[in-house]
C-alpha cells in the first residue's frame, strides 16, 4: 500500500472509531488516561492499518485499546487504578449528568455495583454485550478467542449477572431475581 | 415448557438484562468529540511513522532513528559544494566566493539554499551514540543547528542559526524525493517553529541519533568536535 493509499484508509476508517472508542474507554478508565489510551489506540491502528479486518474494524479497534488500556494501567498508572475503577463504578459528574440523564439512577448504579461484583472476566464480557452493543462474534473478535467460547462464557457472565443483581436487590424483592431458579 | 419456548424466555431475559446494563452505561451520556480535536488526533496520528512494532509509542526515538537515509546535499545560490568527500577531518568545502558549479540549476533569488533530501537507502543499521562515535561526529560534512519555518509540500525548510560545519546558508531545505519516505521525515517529526540539530555527510543525512530536535547534549557533542 502506497503511503497515500494507507493515509485514504486511514482518514475513512478513523473517524468512526474515535467515538466508539471514547465511550468505550470512559466506561472503563479515568478521563486523564482514556485520553492517552485513545492516541496509543489510533497509532496502533494506523500502525497495523493492514492488519485491520474488513467488516470488523471496531471490534478489531476495541482490541486494541483493550490491550492500550492494560499497558497503560500496568505501567506508571498502577496506583490510579483504584481511581480508575471508582470512576467507572461512579462515574464524574461530568460524563453521568445530561439531559436524558435516566432519573432511576439508584437502578444503575446498582446494576454497576453487581457488575463490579462479577469476576473481571465476566464483566468486561457483559459490557461488550450491553455497552458496546456487540454479539458473540464480535466480542470474539476483541478478546480474541473463538465465537462458540464467547457465546458460552456470556451465557454464563449473564447468569452470574443476574444472581449478583438479584443479592443486591433482594430487599426490594424485584422479580428478576427469582428468573433461572427452579421453584 | 418447550425448548422453543425455553429459548424464547431466555431471550426476553437477556434483552430485558442487556437493556438494565445498558440503563446504566457510564458513558451513554458523553457528548461527541470535537471535530477540530478529531482532525488534529488523526494528523498527529499520521504524522507517525508506521513501521514500528511496538506499542510504547512515546519512547520509540531509537527506532525511527533507525533508518539511514541517503541525501543529495546540493549547495543551490552561488556555492559550489564539494559532494563525495567523507575525510575524517570535516567537510571539503568550497570557499564562499567560488564561482556557481553547483549540479542544479541556480534560483533566480537572493538567499541561498542548503538543499537536503532524504531517501532511501540500505545502509547499515547500526547506531552507534553519538558520544560513542567521534569519527561519526567528525566526518559529517554539514551541521547545522536551526530552525523549522515552514513545512510544505513534504519540504520542510529551516533557518539556520549557526553551522557547526559545513558551508554556510541562508536557508536549508529538507525534502523526501518519495511519497513513502514522508513517513521517515516524519520519523524526524519536523514541526514548525522547533529548533533541531540536522548533520549530513558524503551526501547522506545522518539520522541514527546525529539529526534530530536541538538538545543541549548533541549540541555539545557537535561543539566539542567543531569548535576550533
Amino acid at each position: 500500500m502506497t503511503a497515500q493509499a494507507r493515509r485514504s484508509r486511514f482518514e475513512a476508517l478513523a473517524p468512526g472509531l474515535i467515538d466508539p472508542l471514547r465511550r468505550f474507554l470512559a466506561r472503563r478508565t479515568d478521563a486523564a488516561t482514556a485520553d492517552d489510551v485513545l492516541g496509543d489506540t489510533l497509532l496502533v491502528c494506523w500502525r497495523r492499518l493492514d492488519e485491520v479486518p474488513a467488516g470488523e474494524e471496531l471490534p478489531w479497534a476495541y482490541g486494541v485499546a483493550r490491550h492500550c488500556l492494560a499497558n497503560a494501567e500496568r505501567g506508571v498508572r498502577r496506583q490510579q487504578r483504584v481511581a480508575a475503577k471508582i470512576a467507572v463504578v461512579d462515574p464524574p459528574a461530568t460524563v453521568a449528568a445530561g439531559p436524558d440523564d435516566d432519573p432511576t439512577s439508584g437502578e444503575a448504579a446498582q446494576v454497576r455495583a453487581a457488575l463490579e461484583e462479577l469476576p473481571e472476566r465476566d464483566a468486561e464480557l457483559l459490557r461488550l454485550w450491553a455497552w458496546e452493543q456487540l454479539g458473540a462474534g464480535e466480542i470474539a473478535v476483541v478478546l480474541d478467542i473463538t465465537p462458540n467460547a464467547a457465546s458460552i462464557r456470556l451465557h454464563r457472565a449473564r447468569e452470574k449477572l443476574r444472581q449478583a443483581v438479584g443479592k443486591i436487590q433482594a430487599p426490594v424483592g424485584h422479580e428478576g431475581s427469582k428468573e433461572g431458579r427452579a421453584t | 415448557m418447550t425448548d422453543d419456548q425455553h429459548a424464547s424466555a431466555d431471550l426476553s431475559a437477556d434483552d430485558a438484562l442487556r437493556a438494565r446494563l445498558a440503563a446504566a452505561d457510564p458513558a451513554a451520556s458523553l457528548s461527541a468529540a470535537d471535530p477540530a480535536g478529531v482532525a488534529r488526533l488523526l494528523e498527529d496520528t499520521m504524522s507517525q511513522t508506521p513501521e514500528t512494532r511496538s506499542d510504547h509509542l512515546r519512547h520509540r526515538s531509537r527506532l525511527t532513528w533507525a533508518i539511514a537515509a541517503a541525501v543529495a546535499v546540493v549547495i543551490v545560490g552561488g556555492i559550489a559544494f564539494a559532494l563525495g568527500n567523507d575525510g575524517d577531518d570535516g567537510p571539503a568545502v568550497a570557499a564562499t566566493d567560488v564561482s556557481p558549479s553547483a549540479p542544479v540549476t541556480t534560483p533566480t533569488e537572493e538567499e541561498s539554499v542548503t538543499e537536503l533530501s532524504l531517501a532511501a537507502n540500505g545502509t547499515s543499521g547500526r547506531c552507534l551514540t553519538p558520544e560513542a562515535a567521534p569519527q561519526v561526529v567528525s566526518s559529517q560534512s554539514l551541521v547545522v543547528d536551526a530552525t523549522v519555518e515552514s513545512i510544505s509540500a513534504g519540504v520542510v525548510t529551516l533557518a539556520p542559526t549557526r553551522f557547526y560545519t559545513g558551508e554556510e546558508t541562508d536557508i536549508v531545505t529538507v525534502s523526501e524525493p518519495s511519497g513513502d519516505l514522508q513517513l521517515l521525515l516524519a520519523g524526524v517529526e519536523f514541526e514548525e517553529g522547533e529548533r533541531y540539530l540536522v548533520s549530513a555527510t558524503d551526501g547522506q543525512v545522518t539520522l541514527c541519533g546525529f539529526s534530530g530536535p536541538y538538545s543541549e547534549r548533541l549540541a555539545a557533542v557537535y561543539d566539542d568536535a567543531f569548535s576550533d
